[in-house]
């Protein structure tokens, strides 16, 4: 099987089902200059990641996920 | 039993016969021509791994001939070389080796700047191995994918009896890149194959697929296996690799002689084809098959004049017609000039010469384990029989001699790199490109990871029974085509509306847009403009994304996504609005109607339909809101009716009031038109009166064909996009993505009305903010031409200049009918801290910068 992504609505699905949405950052910055930092410089960490994951060949719901970059291992699963 | 055609001329092949073996028995040796110095290459591995034999066979080039069989009528020919591989005059190149060392082209050719492009080409005719065939179409493969419990990779004897463990307990595809058991000389080898092989396509859960490469394995467990006409992408749950082992290769002076080959090449010759693969033999024997090898050898009528062997096996050697024994001797050199001619063991740490035509190598066993590495750690991968084998160093690495046979990187380059300073076997790869040709390292990999451990240590060789590092591992470990690449890219799914059949009938011409097929003119798009410009006309537009925003957080949700005011849309009105992402550039755009409190109808563009769905939801769950998004685009069609006479067409079609009280300019209301439920949508995009009817899909025919019919009295035409590109033109309507830029904000393109700063927070805002301080730095004009070509349409693209400067950008460009003038859209810089209001295109017209909309600014004809 391939990495499978918990999908809040229907479980654990192939990745294939999915697009990523990115990494999870914060709606808001506290003003509009950190808001640079925000939008432009996403942490691209090297180990445990909370990323945004959309199941966009299956039911379109959007799933926040911990993955360990390093592995593809998904926190939980 | 057959014949093949060789380079004009024919040449007999017999049952059973691979191209290389029908070539060798036709008296052929030099299969190859060297890829940078045009050395003569013979057939040398026969397993399908080096690069020696790969030719030209039915126009398809790089054909591994030692593997493929021959069949009736095939063309073959040999690559490079000039005139031809037999007399190759850049044969020259290899006497100019100290001008051309490795790296050559990092160096050389620097300076002038005007003789690179020139070398290049002389160096790019001078290499590689064979044109692509300029004629003949690519054909198309197809794409399936297969879940399974276990794929095993390669059917030989681990392979198969892998797969009948397996295939106890689940689903089994077992794949190999030839046929069961080809080119096996009959013996126990055949026959235990033949056997494991009835027993394994007995069982009912297993699936064997001949003629299939796997190509890497990538991460989840997904194996690519390239074949004949088709990509399988196979999804195991674990997977066996039994691609067994490569003889390994022989690095001395002389190594890359036609008459030195491996051993499995020449028993192949002797025992399965029936070739003489020389007539006297210098054979070495460090493996117990290099023992069968020889056999073949001596059965076939070979004069082995000596045998060096290992002092393991020394008493194992046949005890007569071997020649002179050599225990524990080494191949010191190999000489010869078109061919071999003389071999030097030694012995007793001196060395003595052997007059031979053959050399054959049966050095030990290198595993065929990339496919292998390149799993991830814990990664269900294992490795079964002679790909599980120990990469041996046993300290010989070589003092001289080819290293790498497709890219020709020897011995002599590798020191030359390391005296570079390109010292670990990573590097040495990267700059010699040793193990990056054909063989992708099976040849050449183990010698050049000898090779680097040995120079690490300050040594010569590397000590003794440690592991070399490899380098990396990557997918492909076989050769592959474009065309296996490009599989499965010609099978575009073409979304069609409920009104396709009826666009073909009236004889539409059809093409892609946004991932519809949608019509672009029914023949006269001049025709179809007047129409909805002076009278009636209909469009399919059922291909705009259509959403239902409902619940009790759907007010939040749209007055957080989109930038402007929507807490004072009354119910039945609907409003223009821009989506921008985070960082405040625009995305898409849409039509946003409130129908009831929490209950909103929004349209998008056709192509950003799923990606409005996914933002909407994204946002309404970021902010946790009780919002449900339901996509109509698929459920519901939709025909605008636009033209002068809109209103009284439809008046002709129903009984519900549409006049501009009950379905008002920037409004929609739910009416019944020709018995079909329509949410009637007023829209400005043409600049006439417009009713867009959102209606049930399957009900689009139906309203269609009652509406052309009831359209008749004002000789009512269909539009396509075609007639739509100079209608909302006119209006200047911006295309986002033909007219915009990637970072396009609402000021750039001179829609800030667009935006409401005022509002607490919608997604872009602080972005703006930030940026509002930034000068103004471009921004998207409507143009005026004059001294343009004939058919304004051809400045679409062309640049715009201010003093020999590019300044900007024509986006869009056609001649107005309405106004008959030449008008278009474009982006321009600031110059000298001001916006050019006259510039020069590219081809020399003259564009003024005019306010936009071109036709009807006051938009009255719009709001009817």
């Amino acid at each position: 099987m391939a990495i499978e992504i918990p999908c809040s609505w229907c479980g654990p699905r192939p990745f294939t089902e999915f697009s990523f949405g990115g990494e999870w950052r914060e709606l808001e910055a506290p003003d509009p200059e950190a808001d640079f930092a925000r939008v432009y410089l996403p942490e691209n960490r090297e180990g445990w990641q909370r990323e945004r994951w959309f199941h966009a060949m299956g039911c379109r719901t959007w799933t926040t996920v911990t993955r360990d970059t390093r592995t593809n291992a998904i926190e939980g699963s | 039993m057959g014949t093949i055609e060789f380079e004009g001329r024919p040449v007999s092949f017999e049952q059973g016969d691979t191209i290389a073996s029908a070539l060798y028995r036709a008296g052929v040796r030099t299969f190859s021509r060297s890829l940078k110095y045009h050395r003569r290459r013979g057939l040398y591995c026969g397993t399908g791994d080096c690069p020696n034999c790969l030719m030209t066979v039915d126009e398809r080039p790089a054909v591994h001939t030692c593997t493929a069989p021959c069949a009736e009528g095939m063309r073959i020919e040999r690559p490079g070389g000039f005139p031809n591989a037999e007399r190759d005059l850049l044969h020259v190149t290899d006497s100019l080796h100290r001008v051309m060392p490795v790296g050559f082209y990092y160096k050389t050719f620097v300076r002038p700047r005007f003789a690179w492009p020139i070398a290049e080409r002389v160096i790019r005719r001078a290499t590689g191995l064979g044109a692509l065939p300029p004629t003949t179409a690519a054909t198309r493969q197809v794409v399936r994918h297969e879940h399974v419990g276990t794929l095993v990779v390669g059917a030989g004897i681990a392979g198969l009896d892998a797969a009948r463990d397996a295939g106890a307990g689940g689903t089994v595809l077992v794949c190999d890149e030839g046929r069961i058991g080809h080119a096996i000389a009959p013996g126990t080898t055949a026959d235990r194959l033949a056997e494991l092989a009835a027993d394994v396509r007995s069982l009912e859960n297993v699936a064997v697929l001949e003629g299939f490469t796997a190509l890497g394995i990538y991460e989840g467990l997904h194996v690519p296996l390239a074949g004949d006409g088709e990509l399988v992408h196979v999804h195991p749950s674990r997977v066996i690799v039994a691609t067994g082992a490569v003889e390994e290769h022989g690095v001395f002076p002389g190594n890359d002689l036609p008459g030195v080959m491996l051993g499995r090449a020449a028993a192949g010759l002797a025992g399965i084809h029936g070739v003489r693969p020389g007539e006297r033999a210098v054979v070495v024997v460090r493996t117990g098959e290099g023992i069968d090898h020889l056999r073949a050898l001596t059965a076939a009528g070979v004069e082995v004049v000596a045998v060096a062997v290992s002092t393991a096996l020394a008493s194992r050697l046949p005890s007569d017609g071997v020649g002179e024994i050599v225990v524990d001797g080494d191949v010191l050199e190999a000489r010869g000039g078109s061919s071999l001619r003389s071999v030097a063991l030694r012995r007793d740490g001196r060395g003595k010469r052997f007059d031979c035509d053959l050399l054959v190598l049966s050095l030990g066993l290198s595993p065929r384990d990339g496919l292998a590495r390149m799993a991830l750690p814990g990664e269900p991968v294992t490795l079964v029989g002679d790909a599980a084998g120990e990469t041996r160093h046993d300290g010989r690495c070589g003092h001289d001699g080819t290293v790498c046979l497709c890219e020709d990187v020897s011995i002599h380059d590798l020191e030359q790199a390391w005296d570079e300073g390109f010292r670990n076997a990573e590097i040495l790869k990267r700059y010699t490109t040793t193990t990056m040709g054909p063989c992708q390292g099976a040849m050449c990999g183990r010698a050049l990871a000898c090779f680097a451990a040995s120079h690490a240590d300050g040594r010569s060789h590397p000590p003794e029974g440690t592991d070399a590092p490899r380098t990396t591992a990557r997918p492909p470990t076989r050769p592959v085509t474009l065309e296996s690449l490009a599989a499965g890219v010609h099978e575009i799914v073409d979304k069609r509306t409920s009104l396709h059949e009826l666009h073909v009938s009236a004889g539409a011409q059809l093409d892609r847009s946004g991932g519809w097929l949608r019509p672009f003119s029914y023949g006269d798009w001049r025709g179809e403009y007047r129409a909805v410009r002076e009278r009636v006309s209909v469009m399919d537009v059922g291909t705009l994304g259509k959403f239902t925003i409902a619940g009790p957080g759907a007010d939040e949700l749209v007055d957080r996504l989109f930038p402007c005011r929507t807490d004072d849309l009354e119910p039945g009105r609907n409003r223009y609005v821009l989506t921008l992402d985070e960082a405040g550039y625009v995305m898409d755009d849409g039509l946003l109607g409130r129908a009831d409190e929490g209950d909103w109808y929004l349209t998008s563009t056709s192509g950003g339909a799923g990606r409005m769905d996914a933002r909407l939801r994204n946002l309404a769950d970021r902010l946790e809101l009780d919002a449900h998004v339901l996509d109509r685009t698929a459920q519901w069609g939709a025909i605008n009716v636009a033209g002068p006479y809109a209103r009284d067409l439809l008046e002709r079609l129903t009984d519900d009031p549409i006049g501009a009280e009950a379905v008002p300019s920037r409004g929609f209301a739910d009416v019944t038109v020709a018995g079909v439920p329509c949410r009637a949508v007023r829209t400005g995009f043409v600049g006439e009166l417009a009713f867009e009817l959102h209606h049930p899909r399957r009900r689009g025919p139906g309203l269609w064909r009652e509406l052309v019919d009831a359209g008749r009295e004002w000789d009512l035409r269909p539009h396509g996009l075609d007639a739509l590109e100079l209608l909302r033109l006119e209006k200047g309507h911006v295309y986002l993505g033909q007219d915009t830029m990637p970072d396009d904000t609402p000021a750039k393109l001179r829609m800030s009305w667009a935006v409401d700063m005022s509002k607490p927070w919608f997604v872009g805002k602080q972005a703006l903010e930030r940026m509002s301080s930034l000068p103004p730095s471009r921004r998207q004009v409507g143009l005026e031409f004059s001294g343009g070509p004939a058919d304004t349409a051809a400045l679409r693209g062309e640049p715009l200049i201010v003093r020999g400067t590019v300044v900007g950008r024509i986006t869009s460009a056609e001649r107005s009918i309405a106004l008959d003038r030449a008008i278009g859209l474009g982006w321009v810089r600031t110059v000298d801290g001001g916006f050019p209001e006259r510039l020069e295109t590219g081809s020399g017209a003259t564009a003024r910068v005019v306010p936009t909309p071109f036709y009807d600014p006051k938009g009255g004809r719009m709001r009817g």
